[in-house]
């Protein structure tokens, strides 16, 4: 419950949030809290600093360009998008953000935030996954861009690196989205859940049964092509107190079907 | 959700009317100060210099403690003291077992001493001036552990080779009794049919009250006393414990509660922390603060009894009527006995459940595992023995192919039985179990059930329902405790209260007990103000417990569902000695005889003259300020203490037979669950409540009561479990992977009542409180009957979170194989 | 010049209506800085994992767990809890409705779940049933089940509540 001694920082621009973050190899970076406090709290991690992003007006921000990419700010809380008219343009976004947990955590969490943490309960990373997101991660040196697809590189683990931070979320217009799941209980943690992004192929985007997003893509989005093609891909999913291994791969078929099917409910 | 209406409660049977407070649904006293966020919570209490406690728990849920260094936390800025295992078997004894050999000889202390014996067992203590540094110099106690294997399975447990949690006892059993009433041998063969079923498993849980436990201890070195501010709900059982294992009388610690955040029995066994605590205050010379956060609660306070029902054979005629059972029960006690084995015993207050069958056995046998240790939780043994005979029923039916419901009424014991001598004696007081199921199935639209069927079939859905019904007994006979332990010297019950008119006319009632949310200081109220014919607002029931005020008996508190019976009665009784003096004392100053005296409107005055009235005020000014010329034997004080003590006999330890509750509170719950068959998710679509508890002082708060029972029996049956690996470690050690119910998990709710008085009681009331483990019986019958047409599977757990379901679902057959239909 | 790192600094806040001025360990979360810096002991703790609402307040018009915050981080800020409700000892609308419907029973959740009932109410003057639960869905109540918990909301928001 009580966090260790930690140094903490509130830098006003990035270029500061990255030079703290380079001094300290032991800093993080502190978005909305609503993990990292946690983390903190039972002392499964303690950084030496806290890089308060909250700050950094250029880390926050929905833009809509007219090619209908959406521009996100990582620092973007989930309550923001919920009540974003940009974010409407592709309205799965707030769909699914407006399933996380309660009303104070989408007021302090973060869009960035929650694909950093790399939880493979969380949300955005198959959503992002499936919706062919593209991530902006800066550091000291420059910028660059990492699909989603590389963003991802294993449990609490992303390609932001030491004294880098992610600055920027891209989505690319399309609207023939669905994202289904399993919750325990209501708006509660995943046992299983996925994407399903119908613009271009098929792409479904798996949550909760491996370290990171597992991608499948399927020839047509009938319920037999989806099922089968997530079979195909010899999922191991863990084995926990809510779901065994074969439960969630037997779930991860079932909820794949139902995120193409509300996805192809919207192609037309 | 789709809907979160309650309707009224459905009444269905109209006593007569009632004149004054008692019936009707009065605002909360309590509310002005909680609302307001003034509530005084333990860790809300503060005192000048206090040290603040964490304790270093063993990681292992089984191991030698080999050494145990404090000596860099000593170093550590800030830190004030430590406490160690060696330190406290030297300053303290071995808490007083309630069990017979061998359970008698577990050694428990404060801390652990020479083994760890759960995952989270408190091993060592530190103080410091903040939180904060306490928990940063726990990370330097050094704690040399041998770590050994563990055994976490209680049907291990009692293998050959199953590692021995004490040595002293040198055997993991460390209980056993056999309870048989009737006869077996006939009743099975008169059967039709004997039902056999292999295991049934009552899960491990409980409430976890939204406050954990805590407490600040004071030490004063001139009077040797300690005061425990504390939200202990059951002190007169605390000081028991603490008392001898601190060598000091129990005078010596005072014990003081104010509000407390829930407890559901989950905080009746915090005595070694506390015993903790007061050793670190007199230590250390200053006091001691302890909070306990919610993982500590999860790791090692108070889980519900774990209890495994094998072989159980139930003798059934075609007809459904049940002759009688027999079944060996296995129940988890957890590390160490600190309220058990007593659940060895309690669940015997409804031996037969609601049922009338006359030929019961019943094995009880309880071991000690590598878990945190069980204690009181909500239901307490008796909610396992019920969700037993509720499965047995409904299996019974399923089995037999006949209607649930027609099996219920048939074997349930009827309104005109009553009072009914159970087969081991204990009497249920009043109730209608036909009719409140009846009002149940009403409510929930039964006769709909067909055509809700077919629609949730539309939609993909598989649709069950279910009924549980449930006793709350309530009003404990300590005497059963004998028939654990013979040589044990406790029997019956009490509790205390005080009733005085003060000098300005105030009347302030001091209460025994210790409540967390059931609203005693508002139905105190409510009964004197009825008695002493004045407003309720006159009334000043002090808030909490403090046994400095000496309202308190040996067995105070608040558990057990008895408030209504021993608080009232003892708030009656105080009430009725008051009222006597007062008009005894205004007959003496109005010159007539006290029968002449009605006291009404905040007077006493003379009925047939009404004009002829004393103030309240006038009558406590006289005989605190002004009694020069009283008669010199008018034995008026004005200040009335009374003992509310059940009419109780110590039960026959032979023949383990007697009344061990006085009031048999009742529920019937039905629900309506839609299964999606697949994924094995499921929602409790509809639920209808009906409870008696005889007359309801205030029927909103029995009502709060029966809502906030039923959601944790949703929680219960749908998700919260205490589950362990093989290693011991506790899986579900806070709310995030533990799910109890939110708001948006809630069912629509319909609640009725029915009011069955109760004959053994002044006013009527029975205890009530627990009766909520009907929402288990009934989830576990609903998803039975939903999965009906999938292959027939066999509920056999009392928790059926979504990936037993889908196990049910993808493999009925292995369910099945629990249950065997013999000819008789 | 990059941003200064402090292992404790100077915190000002504003806290229903008075402003406290206190050192405070950057660790220390918001919660506890209330309750034992600030001796505002109306916010109350039930978890440990962020997940109970119980110390939910509102800061810069914002419904948040107070568990999942720094001091530190609110420095400058306007906090409101449970103790800026009522005036004059005068229970609010809001408490009303909750005593009105027996909405609370132990009280430990309470304070909380006033906050969030404020912070809907604040944004949706006539919510529906569902908006309610979805309100204070991040409120754990043990004792309630919640039901008389929406009445109380609907009825502080005016609407019929079904008796």
């Amino acid at each position: 419950m009580l966090l260790s001694e930690v140094g903490y920082a509130r830098p006003e621009t990035l270029e500061q949030a990255l030079e703290i973050l380079v001094e300290n190899p032991g800093a993080r970076a502190l978005a909305g809290g609503q993990t990292l406090i946690n983390v903190m709290k039972a002392r499964a991690a303690s950084p030496d600093v806290l890089v308060d992003l909250g700050g950094i007006p250029e880390l926050k921000g929905i833009e809509l360009g007219s090619d209908g990419t959406l521009e996100i700010g990582p620092m973007t809380t989930y309550a923001e998008v919920i009540s974003s008219a940009e974010a409407r343009a592709r309205p799965i976004l707030g769909e699914v953000c407006a399933q996380i947990a309660d009303v104070q955590v989408r007021n302090r969490g973060t869009v960035g935030g929650n694909i950093c943490a790399s939880d493979p309960t969380n949300h955005l990373p198959p959503l992002l996954a499936a919706l062919g997101a593209e991530l902006t991660v800066a550091g000291m040196g420059g910028a660059r861009k990492v699909s989603a697809g590389e963003f991802f590189l294993g449990v609490y683990m992303t390609a932001v690196g030491l004294g880098e931070l992610l600055t920027k979320i891209s989505i690319p217009p399309g609207r023939a989205d669905g994202f289904a799941s399993v919750p325990i209980g209501v708006d509660g943690t995943c046992i299983v859940n996925a994407a399903a992004s119908l613009n271009g192929g098929a792409r479904i985007a798996l949550g909760c049964v491996g370290a990171v997003p597992v991608v499948v893509e399927p020839e047509s989005t009938k319920v037999e092509a989806v099922r089968g093609a997530v079979r195909e891909a010899g999922l191991e999913p863990p084995s926990d107190v809510h779901a065994s291994a074969d439960y969630r791969r037997h779930l991860a078929e079932v909820i794949a079907a139902r995120a193409v099917r509300q996805a192809s409910e919207r192609a037309g | 959700m789709t809907e979160s209406t309650v309707t009224e409660p459905l009444v269905v049977e109209e006593t007569e009317t009632r004149r004054g407070y008692a019936g009707q649904s009065v605002p909360r006293k309590e509310d002005h100060r909680l609302l307001q966020g003034e509530g005084v919570f333990v860790d809300d209490v503060k005192r000048h210099n206090m040290g603040f406690v964490h304790f270093v728990r063993s990681p292992y849920a089984h191991a030698k403690i080999r050494s145990v260094d404090v000596s860099k936390a000593l170093e550590h800025p800030g830190v004030v003291g430590t406490l160690t295992g060696e330190e406290a078997a030297l300053l303290t004894d071995p808490f007083f077992q309630i069990s017979s050999p061998p359970g008698a000889h577990l050694r428990d202390f404060c801390l652990a001493v020479g083994k760890a014996r759960f995952a989270g067992e408190p091993v060592a203590a530190v103080v410091a001036t903040t939180r904060e540094t306490a928990r940063d110099a726990a990370e330097l106690v050094e704690v040399d552990y041998e770590p050994l294997p563990a055994v976490t399975d209680a049907r291990r447990a009692l293998d050959d080779d199953a590692p021995v949690l004490h040595d002293d006892a040198g055997t993991n059993l460390t209980w056993e009794g056999v309870y048989e009433w009737g006869d077996l041998d006939a009743a099975f063969a008169e059967a039709d049919r004997v039902v056999k079923i292999s295991e049934l498993h009552f899960h491990r849980f409980n409430s976890t009250p939204l406050e954990c436990n805590g407490a600040l201890v004071e030490y004063n070195r001139g009077t040797g006393q300690w005061t425990i501010i504390t939200n202990n709900q059951f002190p007169g059982f605390a000081a028991i414990m603490m008392g001898p294992a601190m060598r000091v009388g129990l005078d010596k610690l005072r014990f003081v509660t104010q509000d407390i955040g829930g407890g559901f029995g989950n905080k009746i066994t915090s005595h070694p922390q506390l015993v903790a605590c007061c050793l670190l205050a007199r230590k250390l010379r200053r006091p001691v603060q302890w909070t306990e956060w919610r993982t500590d609660f999860h790791l090692s306070m108070s889980h519900g009894n774990e209890r495994w029902f094998e072989d159980t054979e139930v003798a059934v005629k075609n007809d459904g009527t049940l002759l009688g059972f027999r079944t060996t029960a296995l129940d988890d006690a957890g590390a160490w006995l600190r309220y058990e084995p007593l659940g060895g015993v309690i669940w015997a207050q409804v031996t037969p459940g609601m049922y009338r069958w006359r030929n019961i056995r019943l094995d009880f046998k309880q071991v000690v595992t590598n878990k945190a240790p069980c204690s009181p939780n909500r239901g307490y043994s008796r909610m396992q023995h019920l969700w037993f005979t509720e499965r047995v029923i409904d299996i019974v039916a399923h089995e037999l192919g006949l209607d649930p419901v027609e099996v219920r009424k048939r074997n349930y014991i009827r309104a005109e039985e009553m009072p009914y001598e159970t087969p081991n004696g204990c009497v249920y007081d009043s109730g209608d179990y036909a009719k409140m199921l009846d009002t149940a199935l009403e409510l929930i639209g039964y006769d709909e059930l067909e055509s809700r069927r077919v629609d949730a079939e539309a939609r993909g859905r598989l649709l069950g329902a279910g009924i549980g019904s449930t006793l709350d007994s309530g009003t404990n006979n300590f005497g059963q405790s004998r028939l654990i332990n013979p040589e044990l010297q406790f029997s019956g019950n009490n509790e205390v209260a005080m009733v005085k008119l003060d000098i300005f006319g105030e009347i302030v009632v001091t209460l025994g007990t210790t409540p967390q949310g059931q609203s005693h200081e508002t139905t105190a109220a409510q009964v004197v103000a009825d008695m002493l014919g004045c407003s309720i607002d006159d009334v000043n029931v002090r808030a909490g417990h403090d046994s400095y005020w000496n309202s308190h008996a040996g067995f105070s508190g608040t558990y057990a569902s008895q408030f209504a019976v021993t608080g009232l009665g003892a708030v009656r009784g105080a009430t009725e000695l008051l009222a006597a003096e007062m008009k005894k004392l205004a007959s003496v100053v109005l010159g007539c005889s006290p029968d002449d005296i009605e006291l009404a409107e905040g007077q006493a005055r003379m009925k047939a003259n009404p004009e002829a009235a004393l103030p309240f005020m006038a009558l406590g000014a006289i005989i605190n300020a002004n009694n020069a010329g009283l008669p010199e034997d008018l034995d008026v004080t004005l200040n009335c203490r009374y003992v509310y003590r059940p009419p109780f006999q110590p039960p026959d330890v032979e023949r383990k037979f007697g009344n061990l509750t006085l009031t048999y509170a009742a529920q019937v719950h039905a629900v309506l669950v839609e299964v999606d068959p697949e994924t094995g998710v499921y929602e409790i679509v509809d639920y209808a409540a009906v409870d008696d508890c005889g007359v309801r002082i205030n029927p909103q708060i029995v009502e709060g009561q029966v809502m906030g029972a039923t959601a944790q029996a949703i929680g219960a049956a749908t998700h919260e479990t205490f589950t362990y690996d093989e290693d011991g470690n506790l899986l579900t050690p806070n709310f995030y992977d533990y799910h109890v119910p939110h708001a948006l998990d809630m069912p629509p709710l319909r609640t009725g009542n029915i009011e069955s008085p109760s004959p053994f009681t002044s006013m009527g009331t029975k205890g009530m409180g627990e009766g909520g483990g009907a929402g288990i019986h009934a989830v576990c019958a609903a998803l039975q009957d939903a999965l009906r047409s999938r292959g027939n599977p066999i509920v056999y757990d009392s928790c059926n979170p979504y990936r037993r379901v889908w196990e049910l679902l993808s493999d009925p057959e292995s369910s099945r194989q629990r249950v065997t239909v013999e000819p008789g | 010049m990059g941003a200064p790192v402090v292992t404790s600094q100077t915190v000002r806040v504003e806290v229903d209506g008075t402003t406290y001025e206190r050192a405070v360990e950057a660790r220390r979360l918001l919660v506890h800085f209330l309750r034992d810096d600030l001796d505002l002991t109306g916010t109350h703790i039930g978890c440990d994992t962020g997940n109970c609402g119980a110390c939910s307040v509102i800061v810069d018009g914002k419904l948040l767990k107070s568990c999942m915050l720094l001091a530190v981080q609110a420095d400058g800020s306007s906090i409101e809890t449970v103790d800026g409700l009522a005036e004059d000892g005068q229970l609010n609308t809001v408490q009303q409705a909750f005593a009105d419907h027996h909405g609370l029973q132990c009280g430990y959740c309470t304070p909380g779940m006033l906050m969030s009932a404020t912070a809907l109410l604040r944004e949706n003057s006539s919510p529906s049933d569902e908006e309610i639960a979805r309100a204070i869905q991040g409120n754990i109540c043990r004792c309630t089940g919640y039901w008389n918990i929406f009445k109380g909301i609907k009825a502080a928001s005016g609407q019929e509540v079904a008796e």
